[in-house]
């Protein structure tokens, strides 16, 4: 019995072999009569890709119908994984796509992934963030310089407390692009300026909740020296604002990047300073653009840049919209 | 009997005709119990007499097939100890386990807490000042607060006494209450129980000690094979009377015990003591089968488990063909030939999901199969041939244990060991849950093992096992040795179950 | 239930059935996926595909394969998922930072994650603990030694030889399939063909019974861990091989499909029952659904429900196959 088993595996195994051997079209990426589009996303769970991956969905449902692209392969989810992005890159290979959407995990992780579809010919578009081999291998880039972003926190800050003191940052996720390079544009303002001091740098794994504790922490330790709390996204930041309020320490400036709803809503209620906006669904929609571009055979940049914003009480009402 | 006439109305507990079978056992048969108001009721009987599964059926632990329990007048039917609590049935068990963590007092009120008015929080404060007040009415060492954990013994069990007495029982059941006392703790115990009687609480008193029987019981009922055998009261009947009633059978022939010649001393001990035996000597010799008897609980599996490796000796000397030896685990006994069938077959003996081939080579790896990689080929030949030699009846070696009789589970246990090719055989309890045919069949080739030389230690809880098989008996007694019975002894009638049981119960 | 050994009619008429399909369903299992997602989706046959399924399987499996020791064995190992990111560090630092040869690096990588395993095995055997609890913990140590390690930061893989390990092909079947296969063949051999194998089946199936047979159970289970952790750290350097990156928080949740792949294939979690052809079948399964429901195009909100409902679905199977248990 195991061996009939072990034959008719063999047997199905090879059936399926030659039967592709017909329908393989080896190497015509764009050849088969179809423009196909794949897209990985760097996760369905983060509140700042949910409304990118759902503008993704509507245009390039809506593309699809409208006749502009073929097929899409719908949102591949990457698990914030890069070495599940490999895997996916690998996928959309085999669905024969023509032109891959990928927001990358890892700027050194998710690389490979780039390497494998440009290898193929496939135009890789890569939004959101780089990675290492962006510049060489990709179509295009559609996204904002998270070194900058940095500098923008770092610079509301020094701009709001004039005499100085002492600031906590709260990280993301160690090892992550973002975080990495939002550290360094922070700390390439602050570390300048003699007046701060920074009294510790933790992780809070972009989590708001984890966020909130470590601030309950360091404002137990320090209290009123406490004057800043530098966040490597808002969802932490808004945590940090809310436990310092409600310390009855309105007056820390808590301070993060992504523009996410909650943030917003917060800064047009007026009970946080600022957030820095990155505009997620202006480089989703930027990539789409260049896809569709791609599609009519159109030439595309290099490079499109989605400015960083830095969203006050004086121009919330452009970007927050209630609900 | 007589209760048909007496008054119904001076008994607080009435038991008729209950029946109880778990599986093909029956456990108990048409058996009766009438306890009397303010009477300690003592309990008597060998292993296995169907006492603990009575008392299970009273606090509703287990539910009775058949028969009529009567209450203080009124029908009685209960589904768990709580509820029999509820009626006014306490036991205090053997093995006591209270919850640790808690003190006196939190247990004490345990699903009945104090509570501050009818809200959800506990009122610590009122139910400590509760407790107290009836700690306060016995005399004991320690206080509502003090913790379960940090108690002695006794001590726990005087709280579970109290607290059944607190609970307004009116029927206090306790097994084996002096197992683990000294001889103050258990004068203590005795004058709590005396007070109990004064007061009207009714007790049943199991136990295997007969002084303490005839020091505080009034009556007493004797047990045998699940069925009833005689209730009387304590003033009157003798020692002697009681071991008879408990016995009352006889050993039938049929054991195939074949007399070999009896070799060369195989194993010895000096002084073995460890948890639960003490002191324990003897010699065991090629071609010998000597038996270990004794009262469950009396010291017999510990001492074997402890020869074994199994659990750790306290001082004492063992020597294998005259030379010492330690054991400091199976496996080092395994590879001087020193091996045992366990009592507990499922926990020690098999891997119920392996199969027969798995469990049976098991302990023979090492020296059936010394190269890096298994000759499974060799390996199915030689597991198939002693599974042959000892009729192991399975469709193939290749099943799990787990879809065999008891009695053919025990053949493979046996075939495990008998491959290893042992000088020293210990066998505790080598036919427990195992039929009647398949035990005569153990028990055929227990006798050939020890014509080929083996020397085989035997445990069993039944007497008449003991005597059919046993060359010599060593009987325990509370984890000492008291005395020593021969085969030619018991065979000519001279040593009969009686007086064997007479050593177990200590006289 | 007791027939004699010779009754061979009667015994393949009856049990043999059973006996099949409890052993190999899973197989059937597999073969049904794998022809209802070929007829499904012609781009999932393509001969591309299937190597890329074999390519992609290749981590998940080497960690289940020492994950299926561990819990066969009685115990479950949470460290995998830093162990990989530990091993991927350390290539970083070897490799890239120090300049070392890649297979010394390799070989100073797998001694190090074997090591931490065999720590983890010694602390659970020797003391008692709950290797949930202690597993749970040495992740946290395991994954804090990666972020030291590289301060967090991540190293770019640059060397070939290394990246080889994942992107290379002998002949034309990548690197990382002729090790899934080769360390399918050593596993194979140690469950089933050496006293290793034997005393892991026998501690998992009864721990007690495995101590009165004279198994050194402490050794046995500590040999399971380590064993876990020579997989994990062969599995991180593929994964490092195949990120081109170096970073201390690759890795995180992978425990979760190795434990999914030894359960669907027919590992218990109660111990004593496992093959490593059910395992590697259990992998080949997890890596198909992944890879299919994105070729037929399901949505990824809906990927989840229909892994975990094939776990459950897989372990109900084997409960009514194996009713008797």
């Amino acid at each position: 019995m195991k061996k009939i088993l072990a034959l008719a595996l063999t047997l199905c195994m090879v059936l399926a072999l030659c039967a592709t051997a017909s329908a393989d079209r080896a190497g015509d990426v764009n050849g088969d009569g179809k423009f196909i589009v794949g897209y990985i996303s760097k996760n369905t769970t983060d509140t700042f890709h949910g409304p990118i991956n759902t503008y993704a969905q509507e245009t390039l449902d809506a593309l699809v119908a409208d006749g502009t692209i073929d097929e899409w392969t719908g949102i591949l989810d990457g698990l914030t994984d890069p070495g599940h992005q490999c895997d996916l890159a690998d996928d959309c290979l085999s669905k024969h796509c023509d032109a891959v959407i990928i927001l990358p995990a890892e700027a050194e992780g998710t690389a490979p992934a780039v390497e494998a579809l440009a290898n193929d010919g496939v135009a890789v578009v890569v939004v959101n963030s780089k990675t290492n081999n962006t510049d060489d291998l990709a179509a295009t880039y559609c996204g904002s310089d998270d070194v900058y972003a940095g500098t923008l926190l770092a610079q509301h800050v020094v701009d709001n407390c004039p005499d100085g003191g002492k600031y906590l940052h709260i990280q993301g996720v160690l090892g992550n692009s973002a975080q990495i390079q939002r550290g360094e544009g922070m700390h390439s303002i602050m570390d300048a300026n003699d007046k701060f001091e920074m009294v510790g740098e933790l992780t809070g794994n972009w989590s708001s909740d984890e966020a909130m504790k470590i601030a309950e922490d360091y404002l137990t330790r320090f209290g009123e020296e406490l004057v800043a709390i530098i966040c490597d996204n808002d969802d932490m930041s808004s945590g940090a604002q809310g436990v310092c309020n409600d310390a009855g320490l309105p007056g820390v400036v808590c301070v993060g990047v992504d523009g996410n709803n909650y943030p917003l809503s917060m800064v047009k209620a007026g009970t946080m300073l600022a957030t820095v906006l990155q505009d997620g669904v202006g480089q989703i929609a930027a990539g789409i653009d260049a896809v569709v571009a791609l599609s009519k055979g159109e030439a595309i940049e290099k490079e499109y840049s989605i400015p960083f914003v830095l969203v006050t009480a004086e121009n919330v009402d452009d970007y927050y919209t209630g609900e | 009997m007589a209760e048909d006439t007496i008054n119904r109305a001076d008994y607080i507990l009435n038991i008729d005709g209950i029946s109880k079978a778990f599986g093909g056992t029956q456990a108990l048969k048409d058996v009766q119990l009438h306890v009397k108001k303010g009477e300690v009721h003592a309990l008597l009987g060998e292993n296995g007499a169907g006492k603990s599964t009575l008392m299970n059926i009273i606090i509703g632990l287990l539910q009775r097939d058949e028969g009529t329990i009567e209450f203080e007048g009124k029908p009685y039917e209960v589904k768990s100890p709580v509820e029999a609590m509820q009626r006014g049935i306490a036991m205090v068990h053997q093995e006591l386990n209270p919850e640790p963590y808690l003190t006196v007092a939190e247990n004490l009120f345990l699903h009945r807490e104090s509570m501050v008015g009818k809200s959800i929080f506990l009122d610590k404060k009122s139910q400590n000042a509760r407790a107290q007040k009836i700690l306060d009415e016995f005399d004991v060492k320690f206080t509502a607060k003090t913790m379960m954990q940090d108690m002695t013994l006794a001590q726990v069990q005087m709280a579970e006494i109290i607290k059944a007495v607190s609970c307004d029982a009116r029927l206090i059941i306790m097994d084996e209450p002096t197992s683990s006392l000294d001889s103050n703790e258990t004068d203590h115990l005795f004058a709590t129980i005396r007070d109990l009687k004064a007061k009207g609480v009714s007790i049943i008193y199991i136990s295997h000690r007969m002084e303490e029987i005839f020091e505080i019981c009034d009556q007493v009922s004797v047990f045998r094979d699940g069925r009833y055998v005689e209730s009387r009261p304590v003033e009157g009947v003798s020692h002697e009377e009681l071991i008879r009633l408990m016995v009352g059978r006889k050993v039938d022939n049929v054991f195939p015990k074949v007399d070999c010649p009896i070799g060369e001393e195989v194993f010895r001990c000096e002084n073995l003591t460890g948890k639960g035996f003490e002191n324990i000597s003897f010699t065991v010799h090629a071609g010998e089968i000597l038996g270990l008897s004794g009262l469950v609980g009396s010291g017999r599996s510990e001492t074997v488990r402890a020869i074994f490796g199994l659990d750790p000796i306290q001082s004492g000397k063992m020597y294998l063909d005259g030379k010492e030896i330690t054991n400091k685990s199976p496996k080092d006994s395994i590879s001087k030939g020193i091996c045992m069938v366990n009592e507990d077959r499922k926990a020690y003996g098999l891997c119920l999901f392996r199969s027969l081939r798995e469990n049976i080579s098991l302990p023979n790896l090492p020296t059936h199969q010394p190269k890096l990689l298994l000759n499974q080929k060799r390996e199915r030949a030689e597991v198939s041939d002693v599974a042959k030699k000892l009729t192991v009846k399975a469709a193939s070696m290749e099943h799990s244990a787990y879809s065999l009789s008891g009695g053919n589970q025990q053949k493979v246990v046996l075939s495990k060991w008998i491959m290893a090719s042992p000088k020293f055989l210990i066998l505790d309890e080598p036919t427990r849950g195992v039929d009647v045919g398949a035990k005569s069949e153990i028990h055929t080739l227990m006798s050939q093992f020890a014509a080929q030389g083996m020397a085989i230690l035997m445990i069993s809880s039944e007497l008449p096992e003991m005597m059919g098989m046993a060359d010599r008996v060593i009987i325990y007694h509370e984890g000492h040795q008291n005395g020593e019975f021969l085969r030619e002894d018991i065979v000519s009638g001279k040593v009969t179950q009686d007086d064997i049981l007479a050593k177990e119960f200590g006289k | 239930m007791d027939k004699t050994l010779n009754d061979k009619k009667s015994f393949f008429k009856s049990d043999s059935f059973r006996l099949f399909m409890g052993k190999y369903g899973i197989g059937v299992i597999l073969f049904i996926i794998l022809v209802a997602l070929s007829i499904a989706e012609p781009d999932f046959r393509s001969s591309r595909n299937l190597i890329n399924i074999a390519k992609q399987v290749a981590i998940n499996g080497s960690i289940a394969f020492g994950m299926c020791l561990v819990i066969t064995a009685g115990g479950i190992d949470l460290t995998v998922g830093s162990q990989l990111a530990l091993a991927a560090v350390l290539l970083g630092e070897f490799v890239m930072k120090r300049e070392m040869n890649v297979f010394v690096s390799c070989g100073l990588t797998l001694v190090i994650t074997t090591a931490l395993g065999m720590i983890s095995g010694a602390l659970i055997s020797k003391f008692n603990m709950f290797p949930f609890v202690v597993t749970l913990s040495m992740q946290l140590v395991i994954r804090g030694m990666a972020q030291v390690i590289s301060n967090a930061q991540a190293v770019s893989i640059t060397n070939t030889t290394l990246k080889a390990f994942y992107q290379g092909k002998v002949g034309a079947i990548p690197v990382p399939v002729i090790i899934l296969l080769v360390l399918a063949v050593i596993m194979y051999i140690l469950l089933h063909w050496t006293k290793l194998g034997r005393y892991i089946l026998a501690v998992g199936g009864n721990e007690k019974a495995a101590i009165a047979s004279g198994v050194n159970v402490f050794w046995t289970k500590v040999m399971t861990y380590t064993i876990s952790g020579f997989t994990a750290g062969l599995a991180g350097i593929i994964l490092c091989a195949k990120t081109s990156s170096a970073q201390s928080n690759l890795g995180v949740g992978y425990e979760t499909d190795a434990i999914a792949a030894c359960v669907i294939g027919g590992t218990s979690f109660a111990g004593g029952v496992a093959t490593i052809p059910g395992t590697l079948m259990g992998i080949i399964i997890i890596g198909c659904i992944y890879n299919g429901m994105n070729m037929v195009g399901i949505s990824s909100y809906y990927q989840s429900i229909v892994k975990g409902c094939m776990i459950i679905l897989s372990v109900l199977f084997d409960k009514v196959i194996n009713k008797k248990k």
